[in-house]
């Protein structure tokens, strides 16, 4: 195996051999008009939202709790994700993600210029991912502009894997048409924290 | 169906045109509707200087592969992930087959990934007896349909809902009239099932990041993330020209090409996979394998003009624009990749005369290169192709002879214009009896008619 | 101003009258018209299919006959192309230089009227006409020709209509036409397809006329195609 690398490494090196300049560019700008708001969340909102997101404020942890709990009665199991604090939701049928109706996570940030929540695998990817309506939390001090500087964050200490979810699950596999809920949450609401 | 050759283009072309024009309707409307949304998505960016960046980093990657292949695999290994070498598609396939034995895997879940179809994992997986699912809701048509992939993101545009629907009614008993929402439904709970049976997960990679070791996967469905995170193993395909130098290089890397394939900002789900799951986290494969594969590339890397089609980020533009590619599909290449990328690939990734026809298979439009998100040339690179061609006299003998004799009156103005002409006495209407290029014009053209005279002669005589 | 006209193969053969249309709209704008003797083919065709060698010797002789003209105008848009972008490529050294000079005195008609005469009205020739421009894809993609023909006929009175394909490749190609029919026919079907009811069809390229007027005859459509040289004459009327 080890023989094959070099024969790769050495055939890429007599085809590049002798090519000069190409210097890295420097950073990417994303060059475009400037955002209608400053404000991160904002613009997250208006993004996730247009690809079949929502977004929910809520002013504090306690009210959040409040909230998933007000929202989480109607549904026959909930998976709750490591990542959201201790005391969170005591109150809850709690089901595994395999078979919970409900999937509450805590995204360690999200981004505005692309609508991304940020999700950690340390939270848990099954919860992430199996439930049909997922519920993630992120506080607004962790809503970046730019996919660049949340990146910059999660490579600070970065865990097995990192979902960049932005919107429910969908296809236009079907003959064009678009659908939902194809293989993750076909819902999917952004709890903004203050 | 049994796959066709880059040979069989033009009979393929033909019968598909022929046969089943359905095809090139629902081909039209899908890249059509791809091609409007890329268009909205760029309008509101500044394209042209994205565009320059990305071709740009990408061209600082290929100058300097070696080093950011050993960079690569350093963080990768670094990071607990097991790092294979692979020359030719038989090579990863060998690794594959070792891998499955030493985890004793059973069933395989696969994400989408069009390096896996040009090595031909699947076949190979069932051909020892590993179940194989294809989970992305296109490719899991197109695997109970047994067919190859039309395009590079949209692998069953070429079927349309009530084939969709037929499909389902033969293997699930869903009703004629379902709707696509019960019909994705229905492969929603069979896939389910799957993810979490499987031993294995196999996926490729649309980027990889040197500096970090880490894999980049782009989606819509939520397939790849599952495949990659339900069963104990996963293992990624990684052709190596898919490298990036940093994280930065990537947040542009994933918003171009999602705006180049769909017109989104970015892919529905990107995953950001590092290496096996963490001591502290409840889930995740417990094994990650990342298999690096040449398979033509550094042919292709060697190749003045044509390396630049390593540049490509598989967003599928080019197919989506193309009025080529439009009339058929992608079925009638006969090559994994279709379209005008398939048709620079080819040559480097076959062997030229196995190939063939596809660098002829364009009219040279050049609408490819105009939304190409990493600016590669790619009539360039059809004519550098054509030209390796007729030096390797892979082109047809009478056509090499037609253009000798032309290309030598043509310096000979009294010459050509004795045989100019003769032009008058060409019988067009017997057409393919008389000459097989005129049979290929007189079939569905009316022959064009000549001017009373030419016009020199009419110069000579004074124009009015 | 002297200019040389380049008839082109296809031009001098199949588009005869287009060519003299293009002389009396030269004229009329002032120019005085050359055509040098001994010109035949720019090299399109070979090159495209290629066959460079062959492209190479027709370019050669097709630079000396140019050599000493002041301006060379062609009405084709894809031969105009072949000797703006792919001459020099041709070449190295000393033909290279040539190569590029002569590419630099080169212009499809509409471009040369505008860009070089720096006409933008013909007259009100056109006034009352419905057309459809198709945009050659040499034209369009190697010479940036775009706005030149569509203002000379907007500003002779046309009303040059919307039109979904128009600047989608006609299916010609050269050799493709002939090397892959089925294919060329469908694309030409799909610019036929998507026109809307129009006076003429015009374009600045013999050859997409031809595949289109070609495939529109045996569909039984009657709509006129005419090359862009004649409609723009008649815009002087």
């Amino acid at each position: 195996m080890s023989a094959a690398r070099d024969r790769i490494l050495g055939r890429v090196r007599s085809a590049v051999l002798g090519r000069t300049g190409a210097d890295h560019p420097g950073a990417f700008h994303g060059w475009r008009p400037a955002p209608s708001s400053p404000d991160p969340v904002a613009g997250f909102t208006e993004v996730f939202t247009s690809a079949g997101g929502e977004v929910v404020h809520v002013a504090g942890m306690d009210l959040a709790a409040a909230w998933v709990r007000d929202f989480a009665a109607s549904f026959a199991g909930v998976s709750l994700g490591v990542l959201l604090p201790d005391d969170f939701v005591p109150e809850l049928s709690l089901a595994p993600a395999e078979t919970a109706a409900l999937g509450v996570s805590m995204a360690t940030g999200a981004v505005a210029e692309t609508g991304s929540l940020v999700l950690d695998a340390r939270d848990g990817r099954r919860v992430q991912l199996l439930p049909p309506t997922h519920i993630v939390l992120v506080r607004r001090a962790d809503v970046y502009a730019t996919l660049a500087q949340a990146l910059e964050v999660v490579s600070r200490d970065p865990p097995s894997a990192v979902g960049l979810h932005s919107g429910p699950s969908k296809s236009a596999d079907i003959g064009q048409i678009l659908v939902k809920g194809v293989h993750g949450p076909g819902r999917v609401i952004a709890v903004v924290v203050e | 169906m049994s796959k066709t050759r880059p040979a069989d283009y033009p009979r393929a072309a033909a019968a598909t045109l022929r046969d089943t024009p359905e095809v090139r309707d629902a081909v039209t409307a899908a890249t059509r509707t791809f091609d409007t949304h890329r268009r909205e998505s760029w309008a509101q960016i500044d394209a042209d200087r994205w565009r320059d960046w990305c071709r740009d980093v990408k061209e600082h990657v290929l100058t300097h592969l070696d080093d950011f292949l050993e960079q690569a695999e350093t963080s990768l290994v670094a990071n607990g992930v097991t790092v294979h070498w692979a020359e030719r598609a038989e090579d990863a396939l060998g690794i594959l087959e070792h891998i499955v034995d030493a985890g004793r895997v059973r069933r395989v879940v696969k994400a989408k990934s069009m390096l896996t179809e040009e090595l031909g994992v699947n076949a190979f997986l069932e051909g020892r007896g590993v179940h194989v699912r294809e989970t992305d809701l296109g490719e899991y048509i197109i695997q109970l349909l047994g067919e190859p992939p039309s395009h590079i993101v949209g692998p069953a545009i070429h079927r349309s809902v009530d084939d969709c629907r037929r499909l389902f009614h033969d293997h699930f008993g869903t009703p004629l009239d379902a709707t696509p929402e019960a019909l994705a439904a229905t492969a929603r709970q069979a896939l389910r099932e799957e993810f979490l049976a499987a031993d294995m997960g196999i996926s490729g990679c649309n980027f990889l990041v040197a500096e970090t070791g880490t894999l980049a996967l782009i989606e819509n469905e939520g397939n790849i993330r599952l495949s990659t995170s339900a069963p104990r193993v996963h293992v990624a395909f990684v052709g190596i020209e898919k490298l990036l130098p940093g994280m930065a290089d990537l947040s542009g890397f994933l918003q171009i090409t999602a705006r180049a394939a769909t017109g989104q900002p970015i892919g529905n789900y990107v995953s950001l996979i590092r290496g096996p799951r963490g001591s502290a986290e409840s889930d995740g494969p417990e094994e990650v394998h990342v298999v690096l594969v040449d398979n033509g590339r550094t042919t292709l890397l060697a190749d003045d003009v044509a390396r630049e089609a390593l540049r490509c980020v598989r967003c599928g533009a080019c197919l989506n624009i193309c009025p080529v590619y439009r009339q058929t599909g992608g079925h009638p290449y006969g090559f994994t990749y279709s379209g005008p990328i398939g048709a620079i690939l080819a040559p480097a990734l076959l062997g030229l005369e196995e190939a063939m026809p596809l660098p002829f298979a364009s009219s040279l439009c050049g609408a490819c290169a105009d939304v190409c998100p990493v600016r590669i040339p790619i009539p360039d690179i059809l004519l550098h192709w054509r030209e390796r061609a007729v030096e390797a006299g892979l082109t047809p003998f009478v056509e090499r002879m037609g253009v000798r004799a032309f290309g030598a009156a043509a310096g000979r103005p009294s010459t050509f214009s004795l045989a100019g002409g003769l032009l008058r006495y060409v019988p067009w209407a017997l057409g393919g009896r008389a000459l097989p290029v005129l049979g290929g014009w007189s079939a569905e053209r009316t022959p064009p008619e000549l001017s009373r005279e030419p016009f020199h002669k009419h110069w000579k005589e004074g124009i009015e | 101003m002297r200019v040389a006209l380049f008839a082109t193969c296809l031009g001098d053969r199949l588009f005869a009258d287009a060519c003299a249309d293009a002389v009396r709209l030269l004229r009329k704008l002032g120019c005085e018209v050359d055509f040098p003797e001994g010109q035949t083919c720019c090299g399109q065709p070979a090159f495209n299919a290629g066959y460079v060698e062959e492209a190479r010797r027709m370019a050669r002789h097709t630079m000396e006959v140019f050599a000493g003209a002041e301006h060379v105008v062609l009405p084709s848009g894809s031969c105009a192309g072949m000797l703006r972008r792919y001459y020099p490529e041709l070449f190295q050294g000393a033909a290279r230089a040539r190569a590029e000079d002569l590419a630099e005195r080169t212009w499809e008609l509409s471009q040369f009227i505008v860009r070089v005469l720096g006409v933008r009205e013909l007259g009100a020739g056109l006034r009352g006409r419905h057309i459809a421009y198709h945009h050659g894809c040499h034209a369009l993609r190697e010479l940036g020709v775009r706005d030149e023909p569509v203002g000379l006929l907007r500003s002779a009175g046309a009303d040059v209509v919307p039109w979904d394909a128009d600047e989608e490749c006609c299916g010609f190609g050269g050799l493709f036409s002939v090397k892959f029919p089925p294919v060329s026919t469908g694309m030409a079907d799909r610019k036929l397809d998507s026109l809307p009811g129009v006076d003429v069809v015009t374009s600045a390229d013999g050859g997409c006329l031809m595949q289109m007027s070609g495939r529109a005859r045996r569909r039984g459509m009657t709509t006129p195609f005419r090359h862009l040289a004649s409609v723009l004459l008649e815009a002087t009327a």
